[in-house]
């Protein structure tokens, strides 16, 4: 009779579980929403790794003020090592494991189209790629949603006002041999051929090179009055570092990856200074008004100062900084939660897509992000921020607003 | 044990009762196993088994033959590129594509077997090293592949049989690894197999009976490669995209090691090695989920270390195992199953 | 013609490093017959450690630098001592792998500590300056480099030659039964030699972290100073510096005059060609295997 009772009792927790499950949307349940991502912790890519770090920092910050809709956020992330071998088993682990209701961020090109498949096949969201490729919005896919401001955009308005702003004719470029690096050339060849110019010399940086003299050699010899750098922070230090001591004084700029002032200074010993970079948000160059100064460690956006008290300060490791690459992780998902508040108490993926869609002129910390309703022939739908300004680093560590916001244009991939 | 008497009992399979029953039970466990694990395993098994199949190419090259390569992650690359390239491009059919990128991957392991037959040890690793960061220079300039913007790879279809899961990719993955692994250990028995051992224990000596040393030891690093192409022909379609910066040198260095720690010379060592490492690179990234183990490591970190540089302890984990398994047993993982084997065969004496 | 020679000169400027890469990898190829992977990981958490006594602990320069290469001595000798040394029956093959290990698992060290952000090392001498001889220009941190890298090779020159220890290395190098015959403790000349290497490697590791630290700045001048090592013929001290020296001009020719994006790899064709004609390098006596 005890046993009896004890498999009819069985049996009815197995059919609550059941209709519990099949009610709520995977990855939701009562009090918690699971979120994964991944990000490189350790290898070569590993300074990209404060992205993630930072938006667990965030997570814990709603969390602590109470959650969404009475629900905490619990975040998921693991080191891939940029390997997307790893990318691929970490997301299946996750997914079929613990089963994430949707991924956020998520560092590099290639660890992303691994996973990519698998993550539009079963419909999950994924939102904020850490990585301004074009691979995410061209084709768009109805639950991927880019919010990274392409690199191209980066090069068009560094060109603009180098060429219309300053009058340089003499343009140069240092690219990354890969997607990043190619985009700026892209970007930098099409708003050049406006003004009938043409850029004086390409030169690919492999990132295993540490050795930067014959790059420099070929900018002095083309006599370059601007040079862009589509490199990472590293080969900027050594770029520059390489272009002072052989007396070859340029001017210098940079995209969003070397916008961290404070730390592109210390490692190029002051040398950072006058570098022009664009930006794609952590200030607000409307508020503060071009020619005046912004220190980022002293954040005027007020929104930015309040993650600081409230998710670094709380949250974050002893060793962390307070860098672009942590706020960056923090701005990428910003959307997201804004969606996640805006849905309300009964949470599934599509009506997260839905809100997602209605998102127009969305400001957090970034720049504006906008986007449409899926159509698969315009990429504009998925692309969410369009718009970067620029700023000069300064001696001092801050920087000087240089432009307002700006809305670059979207060149397509050729096929 | 007992002496081989003929040719045919040294190539036979089944050498006995015991055998034939493992390896059934091998056989018949390979085949549920993707059924009762639940599908990120099938994904690390599939995964392995892409190790597995450029490793015995490896061990081949290494073990068998006494060379050096710290360039293979060139073949597979040029595998890997050269399968996608010729379904998408020359629109042939999978399973032509995949062994015909292996060929060509073979053709420039041969290539590469030329200046290799005056070299040797360290010579020849750093010949080798450089042929494999050079040839991802070459494909990123290549337009057709891809250049650095990296390359799709198509649907998966052979015939009427679409393989979308990790399921249906380790139905597919598994056979040919169990054929190339099966060839390769018949090849050991051949004359091509006695010819490369002959190599690797003394080469003149080997020449002086007669070895064309041009001949086996270009030879062999084409099969090495064909091997090694296959591997990256496959790895494509697991990862669905490829750019040239994945085969990096640090992957050669991964495929050697995995040959030297499974154990060299042997058709097990390589399996083992390459399975076992490779689950590692896998899973490492867990550890700090362990109970007990991880808190302790958080609390190292947070005391005398640094949190946010806590996921390197996977590296240095890594990095012990090879050391200890070296240091313990020349032999690797073969050589420490050797021994466990003698010693219970023995026991108690 | 200027630029020929200015790019010839900065080759000469990039190699001295690979050099001191190179005669430490040459002096453990010597003693204990290995590819010495572990080369550069060698000199990173050295390098590392003079970083933090100079930043974290404010120690002056003539300080810090000393303290770190004793550091580095002791490190290369641990590492042999208590690992490498204890390889069962050990051969090549296994010898690398155990290279390799101890390269992870220092790197892993240093990465677990420091974490993974770019950093400047503070140094007496700026970087960004540069001495100017005509129209070339070379940057007085290469200029220091080079005279280093000179001085360097001078002292082991001396050392090998007039040094008690330095013949006993020697002697170990050339016929280790004979040399513990004659009374030489083979063992512990093979601790110092690694100790050695380490110390010269950190050396090349100090003059490279003023431009960029990173957890893995040492990996392209290891490999660097490795292919100039073979091209020398990797038992040939003076050999591996010609060699480095041969790698970092071509590199530069190559870069400056043909392609800059195959310039990191000219190297290794290089020395492929060069193998065809010498398969043991420039330097070494070619070995003739006898029957």
């Amino acid at each position: 009779m005890k046993k009896n009772l004890l498999s009819v009792f069985a049996v009815m927790v197995m059919i609550l579980g059941l209709v519990l499950t099949a009610s709520a949307e995977e990855g939701v349940t009562d009090t918690e929403i699971h979120i994964g991502q991944w990000g490189p912790q350790t290898g070569p890519a590993a300074p990209w790794g404060a992205v993630a770090r930072g938006t667990d920092a965030y997570f814990k910050m709603i969390n602590a003020e109470g959650g969404i809709h009475g629900r905490k956020l619990v975040h998921h992330y693991f080191d891939d090592a940029y390997n997307p071998a790893k990318t691929l088993a970490g997301v299946k682990q996750l997914q079929e494991d613990i089963g994430m209701f949707a991924y956020v961020s998520g560092v590099g090109t290639a660890p992303g189209l691994a996973v990519k498949d698998y993550l539009m096949e079963r419909k999950i969201p994924w939102l904020g790629p850490s990585a301004g490729s074009r691979h995410w919005i061209q084709p768009p896919n109805k639950y991927l949603f880019n919010s990274y401001p392409l690199y191209l955009g980066d090069a068009q308005l560094l060109c603009k006002y180098g060429h219309e702003t300053m009058g340089f004719k003499k343009f140069a470029i240092a690219y990354q041999n890969d997607d990043y690096g190619k985009q700026g050339l892209e970007g930098a060849q099409k708003q050049l051929d406006k003004y009938g110019l043409k850029l004086v010399e390409q030169i690919p940086v492999n990132v295993a090179d540490t050795d930067m003299k014959p790059h420099i050699m070929k900018f002095k010899k083309a006599e370059a009055e601007a040079v862009l750098l589509f490199v990472g922070p590293g080969h900027v230090a050594r770029l520059i570092g390489t272009g002072k001591a052989m007396k070859f004084n340029p001017q210098w700029f940079s995209t969003t990856t070397c916008g961290d002032h404070p730390l592109m200074m210390a490692i190029t010993k002051g040398l950072y200074a006058g570098t022009i970079s664009a930006a794609f948000g952590m200030m607000d160059p409307g508020a503060i008004g071009i020619g005046n100064k912004e220190d980022t460690n002293n954040p005027s956006l007020p929104l930015l100062a309040k993650y600081k008290k409230e998710a670094f300060d709380k949250f974050a490791a002893k060793e962390e900084r307070w860098g672009m690459t942590f706020t960056a992780g923090i701005g990428y998902v910003e959307p997201f939660v804004e969606a996640l508040k805006r849905v309300g108490r009964d949470l599934t993926r599509e009506k997260v897509v839905a809100e997602m869609e209605k998102i127009k002129n969305f400001k957090g910390i970034m720049g504006n992000v906008s986007y449409a309703p899926f159509d698969p022939n315009d990429p504009l739908c998925r692309i969410g921020q369009q718009e970067v300004f620029l700023v000069r680093a300064e001696a001092d560590g801050t920087s000087t607003i240089l432009t307002d916001w700006f809305t670059t244009d979207f060149i397509p991939m050729e096929k | 044990m007992d002496m081989k008497r003929d040719y045919y009992e040294d190539v036979q399979f089944f050498t006995s009762g015991a055998i034939t029953f493992w390896l059934s039970t091998l056989v018949i466990g390979l085949t549920l196993f993707p059924f009762v694990a639940k599908n990120y395993y099938v994904y690390v098994a599939n995964y392995m088994a892409i190790n597995v199949i450029v490793v015995i190419g490896l061990n081949l090259l290494v073990g068998y033959t006494g060379q050096i390569s710290m360039g293979h992650a060139g073949f597979f690359a040029i595998g890997a590129y050269g399968t996608v390239a010729l379904m998408t491009h020359a629109h042939f059919p999978f399973l032509l594509a995949l062994p015909v990128a292996g060929l060509i991957a073979a053709g420039f392991g041969f290539l590469l077997g030329l200046p290799a037959l005056r070299l040797e040890g360290p010579y020849l690793a750093i010949a080798t090293l450089g042929f494999g960061i050079t040839i991802t220079q070459i494909i990123g300039k290549i337009k057709i592949l891809g250049e650095r913007q990296g390359l799709h790879a198509p649907e998966l279809t052979i015939g009427p049989w679409h393989l979308n899961t990790d399921r249906d990719f380790y139905f597919l993955l598994i056979p040919i690894t169990i054929f190339l692994a099966v060839l390769a250990r018949n090849l050991v028995h051949t004359k091509v197999g006695r010819a490369f051992i002959a190599i690797r224990d003394a080469d003149i000596a080997a020449e002086t009976m007669g070895v064309n040393l041009t001949f086996y030891k270009t030879l062999a690093f084409a099969v090495s490669a064909f091997y090694a192409g296959v591997g990256g022909g496959l790895y494509a379609f697991v990862l669905r995209f490829i750019e040239p910066e994945l085969f990096s040198l640090f992957m050669s260095v991964m495929f050697l090691t995995m040959a030297v720690v499974g154990g060299l010379g042997s058709m097990m060592g390589p399996i083992a090695g390459a399975s076992l490492l490779a689950l590692l690179d896998l899973q490492l990234r867990n550890i700090l989920g362990i109970p007990y183990i991880g808190e302790w490591l958080e609390a190292l970190s947070r005391n005398y270390f640094s949190i946010t540089g806590v996921s390197n302890i996977q590296m240095i984990v890594f990095g012990s195992i090879l050391i200890a398994i070296m240091l313990f047993e020349p032999l690797g993982i073969y050589g420490i199953w050797i021994r466990t084997k003698k010693y219970w065969k023995m026991w108690p004496y | 013609m200027i630029e020929f020679l200015q790019m010839v000169l900065s080759g000469i400027a990039v190699g001295s490093s690979y050099a001191l890469m190179g005669l430490g990898m040459v002096l453990i190829y010597k003693a204990s017959e290995v590819p010495n992977f572990v080369q550069g990981e060698m000199a990173l958490l050295p390098v590392f450690i003079a970083y933090m006594l100079l930043s974290s602990y404010g120690l002056p320069y003539y300080i810090a630098f000393p303290v770190t290469l004793i550091f580095a001595f002791f490190l290369g000798g641990i590492l042999e001592f208590a690992v490498l040394r204890r390889a069962k029956e050990p051969n090549v093959l296994g010898l690398i792998i155990i290279t390799i290990g101890m390269e992870m698992l220092l790197l892993g060290f240093v990465s677990w500590k420091f974490g993974a952000d770019q950093r400047a090392m503070p140094f007496p001498i700026s970087s960004y300056d540069s001495i100017i001889i005509g129209d070339i220009f070379i940057s007085t941190l290469d200029m220091l480099t080079l005279v280093v890298a000179l001085f360097i090779m001078l002292i082991l020159f001396l050392f090998f030659r007039f040094s008690k220890i330095g013949v006993a290395m020697k002697a170990t190098q050339q016929n280790e039964n004979a040399a513990a015959l004659m009374g030489i403790k083979t063992n512990q000349i093979r601790m110092i030699t690694w100790g050695i290497s380490a110390a010269v490697g950190s050396v090349a590791g100090l003059l490279i972290a003023p431009v960029l630290m990173e957890p893995y700045m040492m990996w392209d001048p290891m490999l660097k100073g490795f292919a100039g090592a073979v091209v020398g013929g990797m038992t040939s001290l003076p050999g591996a510096v010609f060699g480095a020296y041969i790698v970092g001009v071509v590199e530069h020719l190559f870069g400056g005059y043909v392609s800059i994006e195959f310039k990191s790899v000219v190297a290794f064709v290089v020395i492929v060609l060069v193998l065809c004609f010498k398969p043991s390098g420039l330097f070494a006596r070619h070995y003739v295997k006898k029957v």
